[in-house]
């Protein structure tokens, strides 16, 4: 009684669902020093000793993943990183019996082998691994089929609620097999050779998609301007690419991206362009603002509103930008859009990650280790997809004309 | 042929040397040469939209290049684009389901093995015209995973399932010809009516927007204004109406003059006192020069400092345009891709000023630079609100103006080498 007033004191989101969730479930504590996850304050002074659970049910797998990618690292929790993104198939399979988890077992196992690939975009790996569910299956009806598929497409989704293209590109799949089935196809095979070809084509299309952005956004980058770039985008780093091959003089300001350091990464792939980069740290962002003529983003996830879910920090460059009348353009993929629509910060499932900071943080000292936040529609000014150029408000549009 | 390169030729001079004032006429005299164009265009039997798309193409790329910063040009050249593709595509449809029609009857007679085989060619043309009216719209979410097929196939499928049927269809595919062009022409006429007739539609909605006893604010000179402010007198509103002049060229006293010669009490001020006036105006209304795809507008200079003024004050800002206007392309740096500089000597006496504007003193250039530009850019977050010939709208409700009136292919107006056919 007593430590769920405490707690409610201090948490203050008008989003009541979340709190009740979060309230109801598990707390995973801290492993050694380094690391802190913030357990309510009541708990930690009621169990001096916590309890080592493992972090795999509060830590977001897609960010983790995004860092194995393109962060940089240089501690042994990389390695943990990596065992918990590998270890949790293995959980799900030994708790589960049957031939149906087999087939559990696989759409995970098959996801995680094309996620590694880091080239490959999430909702491609996904579509991917519910192609290779169609093949394996037995089903002799286009029902049967659907009904597999949406177990699959629901494990998916549940084993990494962060990951927002995965969720929409599960949708978009499920939305596209059941408009297939529609269709009167007379041979069962022929429909189902068809939905595995247009599977294996998603990859292509998510590959053209990135070219196709870039070409709509060439026109926005003129000589001698300066690009503000946050977070590691293949999408964006396209967009520079084929800026520099069409001899655009330009530089870019490229912020560090804490925790992960992605920023690193992208200023080294830049570097290797022949293009001007300089690193900020993220508290330079402002400082440098006025130098700036346009910020570049790409998105994890668009939501209806036509804001954006993107690394920490995106909300914070998308407000300095705004106060300084300087246009925020988001460079996203069309199957990112999600049907969410977060009124606040903390209207979205959790997605956290372990900050390091170098030195060991006491247990008292709460860490904020969320990896993303939102940035609500009215400070960007356009998206690049490969639809075309969208203003925000064309984005609910796109997604009633697709679920409605 | 010659004669329609002849009018070509005329009107692509006319675009050059700025002679043509206004997008209304210039809108008006492109449909009118498109027509033409169309009218006297030959076309083969097979794939007649594809042929009239690019002679169209062709010559609209050399109108556009002639005057760049009329986009009412390249606005119509596209809406003629859209409308040949609509047209080829309601009459493929209507083609289709006769050959359902005509499938059905013959099976009828032949009852039995003959039905399954016409089926089937039946059913793919109907699914392949349904993707065709898909690659109408944008590209969008529901299409992602689907192949779009190419466009050009939908005619030559339909018309070699024809083919089976024999003379009958022979017959049909020579009034399809006859009938595509005259259905395009029909609604070429059509757009050239809609383009005469904007400021009706507009007008008609002045009442609703205007209130007894309000003051409006207008910079320089706009005919769509002008019917706009008049028609609401007409339903015996009384208002009174701030005009700024609108340097250099000053049109705003023409309309001042006009709008007193309707019966309207109006005040005439300078440009430079618009931030004086503005808190005692209710409303402000402009004409636009063009709409672009994200609710910016082009408008004559000295708008977007009544735009500033607005926003300021939190005066509503009305822009009026008619749908010729409205441009499916995004404005990235518009402020001087899409304005024009013309001569000083709108700002200066030559004679005063000759010494100043010598080019052969000193090193050949001179200590005097005179800067007269066209157009300005207000950005979508000023206005409040758009009234086109269909209603009232948001800045942020263009796009769906432009999905309904444009084609996704013809943002990029350019003639297709040997590809697509």
């Amino acid at each position: 009684m007593k430590e769920q007033t405490t707690r409610a004191m201090w948490w203050r989101s008008p989003s009541f669902i979340l709190d009740n969730r979060q309230q109801a479930q598990p707390y995973g504590t801290a492993r050694g020093g380094a690391l802190s996850i913030p357990p309510p304050p009541s708990t930690a002074m009621a169990d001096p000793n916590p309890n080592p659970n493992p972090l795999t049910d509060k830590i977001s797998a897609y960010y983790q993943t995004r860092a194995a990618h393109h962060g940089v690292v240089s501690s042994d929790w990389l390695a943990q990183a990596q065992a918990a993104v590998g270890h949790i198939p293995d959980d799900a399979a030994n708790s589960d019996q049957g031939a149906p988890s087999g087939k559990l077992f696989s759409v995970i196992d098959e996801f995680n082998n094309w996620r590694k690939q880091p080239d490959l975009a999430e909702a491609v790996a996904a579509i991917r691994a519910l192609a290779a569910v169609i093949r394996n299956s037995q089903a002799t009806t286009m029902m049967e089929l659907e009904i597999e598929l949406k177990k699959a497409s629901d494990s998916l989704k549940s084993w990494d609620t962060t990951s927002i293209s995965l969720t929409a590109g599960c949708d978009l799949f499920m939305r596209y097999v059941t408009r297939t089935s529609a269709l009167e196809y007379e041979d069962f095979n022929s429909a189902k050779t068809r939905l595995i070809e247009r599977a294996e084509k998603f990859g292509e299309i998510s590959y053209k998609a990135r070219k196709i952005i870039a070409m709509l956004s060439q026109d926005f980058i003129f000589d001698g301007c300066t690009i503000l770039v946050h977070g590691f985008s293949r999408v964006v780093l396209e967009v520079l690419k084929m800026a520099a091959q069409n001899k655009k003089l330009f530089r870019v300001f490229c912020t560090e991206g804490r925790p992960d350091r992605t920023g690193l990464r992208l200023s080294n792939e830049l570097a290797k362009l022949d293009v001007p980069v300089k690193l900020l740290i993220d508290s330079a962002v402002a400082y440098s603002m006025d130098e700036v003529d346009m910020v570049f983003v790409g998105a994890d996830g668009v939501v209806e509103s036509g804001g954006i879910i993107n690394m920490m920090g995106t909300y914070q460059i998308a407000l300095v930008a705004h106060s300084m009348n300087k246009p925020v353009y988001v460079a996203a993929e069309s199957y990112k859009f999600a049907r969410l629509y977060p009124l606040d910060q903390k209207d979205m499932g959790p997605a956290l990650r372990p900050i390091e900071f170098g030195v060991p943080i006491p247990l008292k000292v709460e860490v904020e280790t969320s990896a993303r936040d939102y940035t609500p529609p009215q400070y960007l000014t356009l998206l690049f997809t490969d639809l075309g150029v969208l203003t925000p408000s064309v984005v609910s549009d796109e997604l009633i004309q697709l679920y409605l | 042929m010659p004669d329609v390169q002849a009018l070509v030729n005329m009107f692509l001079n006319k675009l050059k040397k700025r002679k043509i004032e206004g997008s209304q006429a210039t809108a008006k005299q492109t449909a009118e040469l498109l027509r033409s164009v169309i009218s006297q265009q030959r076309v083969p039997r097979t794939n007649q939209a594809g042929a009239l798309i690019d002679a169209v193409r062709a010559i609209g790329e050399q109108l556009i290049v002639a005057n760049p910063i009329e986009l009412a040009v390249g606005n119509i050249v596209r809406r003629v684009l859209h409308i040949i593709r609509e047209e080829d595509l309601s009459l493929t449809t209507a083609a289709v389901a006769e050959l359902n029609l005509s499938t059905v009857s013959d099976d009828d007679d032949d009852d039995g093995g003959g039905g399954d085989q016409d089926d089937r060619p039946v059913l793919s043309a109907a699914a392949v015209a349904a993707a065709a009216r898909n690659t109408l719209r944008p590209p969008s979410l529901q299409m992602l995973l689907e192949g779009a097929p190419d466009f050009v196939a939908v005619p030559r499928s339909s018309s070699s399932g024809g083919d089976s049927e024999g003379k009958s269809k022979s017959m049909d595919r020579n009034s399809r010809t006859r009938k595509l062009k005259h259905d395009i022409i029909e609604a070429v006429n059509e757009l050239i009516q809609d383009i005469t007739t904007c400021h009706e539609l507009i007008a008609e909605q002045a009442v609703e927007h205007i209130h007894q006893n309000e003051v409006i604010l207008t910079l320089g000179s706009s005919k769509t204004v002008l019917e706009f402010l008049c028609a609401a007198k007409e339903k015996k509103r009384s208002f009174r109406v701030f005009v700024a002049e609108g340097a250099p060229r000053y049109q705003g006293h023409l309309l001042a003059k006009e709008l007193v010669a309707r019966g309207l009490q109006t005040t005439l001020i300078t440009d430079s006192a618009v931030f004086a006036m503005i808190s005692r105006v209710n409303m402000v209304i402009v004409g636009s020069h063009a709409v672009m795809a994200n609710g910016g507008v082009i408008a004559p200079v000295g708008m977007n400092m009544v735009a500033l003024a607005a926003q300021k004050h939190a005066v509503p800002f009305v822009v009026l345009a008619g749908s010729h206007k409205l441009c499916p392309l995004y404005p990235h740096n518009p402020e001087v891709l899409l304005n024009e500089l013309r001569s000083p000597s709108e700002l200066l006496d030559f004679g005063e000023f000759s010494d100043c504007l010598d080019f052969g003193s000193g090193d050949g250039s001179p200590l005097l630079h005179v800067v007269n530009p066209t157009f300005d850019y207000v950005p979508p977050k000023a206005v409040s609100l758009f009234i086109t010939d269909t209603g009232g709208h948001n800045p942020s409700y263009m796009y769906r103006l432009i999905a309904d009136y444009y084609s996704a292919d013809d943002l990029v107006v350019q003639r297709r080498h040997a590809a697509g056919n």
